[in-house]
């Protein structure tokens, strides 16, 4: 198959996972093309890449958002192996979704078999204080507890989605 | 008419020598059907046999063929999460054995390595001795690339499809496709095409080259080496593309000699053929159809291909010059299109949303293949990148896809403001009606097309017309289709004008051939029933000539002498050749008086379709 030349820019896959209408995708569209989409569509598997300019180095990144719909998990591992780092998101108003975090990591922990591989916890829609199910504390626990780091972000307005961005960039610099 | 194929006694003399046996075609008595397909299949067997022969001593390739893909399944899973043990101990792969290596390792860590070495090498011994041919596959999964694993050569012609799949919905094997394609485009005209044979390297490096799921350029190659490469796909196929069950019927169809029932009974076996089986061989004849149609580049007519490509497709010559010679009839609907592979993420993407749809359809085929492939356990850091790529192309495609149809509402959207919605309805009724008239006219010739098509006793007079006049259809239910979706397009409305008048000629021309048709149809009709009476009566005299053959009692057939025999035998073979003579003799004086009836009756139809517009007027 196509055969990349050497001279081309560091290449890190970055993968996004939790479960069903967390907000991967939003978040995802918001790193690549600074957009908040508001109509929810499933997503199967979407891949973008994105050139980053740090310190002077270019660096690419594969962003890829995966299904948080279990229908999906049988690709999903095929993708998980060649993931290099992951995010994984759930919504601050769902808990549900929190919990389905401890699966994604596991299922993570089981495909990559190393423990130290760049993960980042991310607590989604912290715009919706109001209906806030999971407290940042108990995220951040579970967070240290892994030792990963945990960010609260918005993809509706963009809080914190920098933040999450850069400490991306920092794992492969 | 003759369901008795002299061709086929003269053979095997004395196959159908039993008078009962004539009832054949049905396969009602078991035992004794099976008793010939025995005996043909000797005959049949022997190009087989020879075949697999060859096939086993290519090796595991051809050997695992089949299989591989379930084993694989069992295979892989439990040495997936093993990766970096079986890093180390690449061929111990089985995860009891592993364990039992860690155990042994424990062990010898005490030891000295001598000792460790000896031991391993005695455990080595003893699998040798055991190893079986589940095993050696292990090991040759373990260590060997797609290429052993699931070779897209040599395999059933459905795994074939799976593994090397066209990502464009038509369900050939991707050699096939490259290679019809190719000979189409720059083969048609060479000479000696299928005959000149490319050196036996150079089409196994290709072999090789699709096995791996490289991209390959035939154009970078010659002629030879396409029809060196398609031939041997051919040949490798665990199973004739006719497929052993319905091989010998084939046969038995290529070798009847009435023209008609030979094109029925092949149409119909075509018919029963698995789904990817009936591709195929209708590419492959269509393709070489068009082969013989440029016999005056390539000098190649059906005969001199059957005669290339029988033994390949392993079947006789007779059956494949009977279908090149059926071709139009068999596969009407066939088109050989282009095949043009997923784009790569250096090539640009289309912009027309059609075209997007299409690759975007493509590209998830390709990906469904990709992780079908990797869930089976073939997984390679280039499989992974394309995953990658591929899943990048399809984002961008939908991307893509959405803003344009977000730009797409945005114009339709503005002009419909602009103009009085009446309008555009009165255009749209006026422009249905007209739809109307012009199906209603074509559903009075399309029942008399079939008519014609039911009787197949003689080959069909006119189809351009009705091609025409489907046509017309066609073209004018999809310029309302473009007629509602932009109808209020200035540009578009004047389009729409021109093809109005248009349209008039056109049922004017069509006036005049439902004319001419309905006359035909009288006098073919005429025909047909006079044909039916023929029939009628021939199996009547059928029905009266088998009564007499079973008088005969079957086991009074005198038991000759060798002498007695073998001028028997003498005399049998040359009735049968003078029979088989006569009989060709009959069927071209038939199809000529069928023939010269259909001039009468063109002729015919033509003139009271002219009287008629004549009293008319």
């Amino acid at each position: 198959m196509s055969k990349k030349p050497a001279t081309q820019p560091a290449l890190h896959k970055v993968i996004m996972v939790g479960s069903g209408g967390v907000g991967k995708s939003a978040l995802t569209l918001q790193f690549m093309y600074d957009e908040f989409v508001e109509d929810y569509e499933p997503t199967k598997a979407d891949s973008y890449r994105k050139k980053i300019l740090l310190d002077g180095e270019e660096v690419q990144i594969d962003i890829l958002d995966t299904a948080g719909q279990e229908d999906y998990a049988a690709i999903r591992d095929n993708y998980f192996r060649s993931g290099e780092g992951f995010l994984c998101i759930f919504s601050i108003t769902e808990d549900e979704s929190f919990q389905a975090t401890q699966d994604f990591r596991e299922q993570i922990l089981r495909v990559k078999n190393d423990e130290n591989i760049p993960f980042l916890l991310v607590g989604n829609k912290c715009d919706l204080e109001d209906k806030r199910k999971v407290s940042y504390q108990e995220a951040s626990d579970r967070a240290k507890q892994w030792g990963v780091t945990y960010v609260e972000t918005s993809a509706k307005t963009r809080e914190h989605v920098d933040k999450v961005n850069s400490i991306v960039c920092r794992w492969y610099c | 008419m003759d369901f008795e194929s002299p061709d086929v006694m003269k053979d095997f003399p004395g196959l159908y020598a039993s008078d009962l046996h004539k009832a054949r075609c049905n396969d009602t008595d078991y035992s004794d059907s099976a008793e010939k397909v025995t005996k043909k299949d000797i005959l049949i067997g022997k190009r087989k046999e020879k075949k697999d022969k060859k096939d086993k001593e290519r090796g595991y390739a051809a050997l695992e063929g089949e299989s591989s893909a379930e084993e694989s399944y069992e295979v892989r899973s439990p040495s997936k999460s093993k990766k970096s043990k079986s890093f180390k101990f690449p061929t111990k792969s089985k995860e009891k054995r592993e364990k039992s290596r860690e155990k042994e390792k424990e062990a010898t860590d005490k030891k000295k390595d001598k000792d460790k070495k000896t031991e391993r090498k005695i455990e080595k011994e003893k699998e040798k001795g055991k190893v079986d041919k589940k095993e050696r596959k292990l090991k040759y999964e373990e260590w060997s690339d797609i290429a052993d694993v699931l070779p897209i050569f040599g395999v059933s012609l459905k795994l074939a499809v799976e593994r090397g799949r066209c990502h464009d919905g038509i369900d050939l094997p991707v050699p096939v496709r490259a290679c019809i394609d190719y000979v189409e485009k720059c083969g048609l005209i060479f000479e000696g095409v299928y005959k000149v044979s490319a050196p036996k390297s150079k089409v196994t490096h290709l072999k090789k080259l699709y096995n791996q799921r490289e991209n390959v350029d035939l154009s970078e190659y010659d002629v030879p080496t396409a029809t060196s490469l398609l031939k041997l796909f051919l040949r490798d196929l665990a199973e004739p593309v006719f497929t052993a069950e319905l091989l010998i019927r084939f046969e038995e169809a290529g070798a009847i000699l009435n023209v008609a029932m030979r094109e029925k009974h092949l149409k119909i076996l075509v018919g029963n053929l698995p789904q990817y089986n009936r591709l195929l061989l209708s590419w492959i004849i269509v393709h070489l159809y068009n082969v013989t149609l440029n016999e005056k580049y390539n000098k190649m007519n059906a005969q001199s291909i059957a005669l290339c490509l029988s033994s390949t497709l392993q079947t006789s010559h007779r059956l494949l010059t009977a279908l090149l010679c059926h071709c139009p009839a068999l596969f009407p609907n066939t088109i050989l299109e282009p095949y043009v592979c997923p784009l790569t993420s250096s090539a640009q993407l289309p912009d027309d949303p059609e075209l997007m749809e299409r690759e975007l359809l493509k590209q998830e085929s390709l990906l469904a293949q990709i992780h079908a492939e990797m869930n089976i356990g073939f997984i390679s850091k280039q499989r992974e990148e394309l995953l990658w790529e591929v899943q990048r192309i399809i984002t961008q495609l939908k991307r893509k896809l959405k803003i344009a149809n977000k730009d797409k509402e945005v114009v339709v959207e503005k002009p419909l403001e602009e103009k009085p919605i009446e309008e555009v309805l009165d255009n749209k009724i006026e422009d249905a009606s007209a739809c109307a008239v012009v199906q209603s006219d074509i559903e009075v010739t399309e029942p008399i097309a079939e008519d014609f098509e039911e009787n197949k006793n003689f080959e069909m007079g006119d189809p351009a017309v009705d091609i025409s006049a489907n046509e017309a259809n066609t073209s004018d239910t999809s310029s309302i289709t473009s007629f509602d979706k932009n109808s209020v397009k200035e540009t578009e409305k004047l389009e729409v004008d021109a093809q109005d008048t248009s349209l008039e000629a056109e049922n004017l021309f069509l006036d005049k051939t439902l004319a001419i048709l309905q006359c035909k149809n009288i006098l073919l009709n005429d025909l047909k029933q006079s044909l039916f009476k023929q029939i009628e009566k021939e199996k009547a005299e059928i029905l009266i000539l088998k009564e007499q053959l079973p008088s005969k009692p079957l086991n009074s057939v005198p038991v000759y002498t060798d002498a007695n025999c073998a001028s028997l035998d003498e005399i049998m073979y040359l009735l049968h050749k003078e029979n088989q003579i006569l009989q060709i003799k009959k069927i071209n004086l038939v199809r000529q008086i069928m023939e010269q009836q259909e001039a009468c009756i063109d002729l015919q139809s033509n003139l009271d379709a002219l009287l008629k517009n004549k009293s008319a007027a």
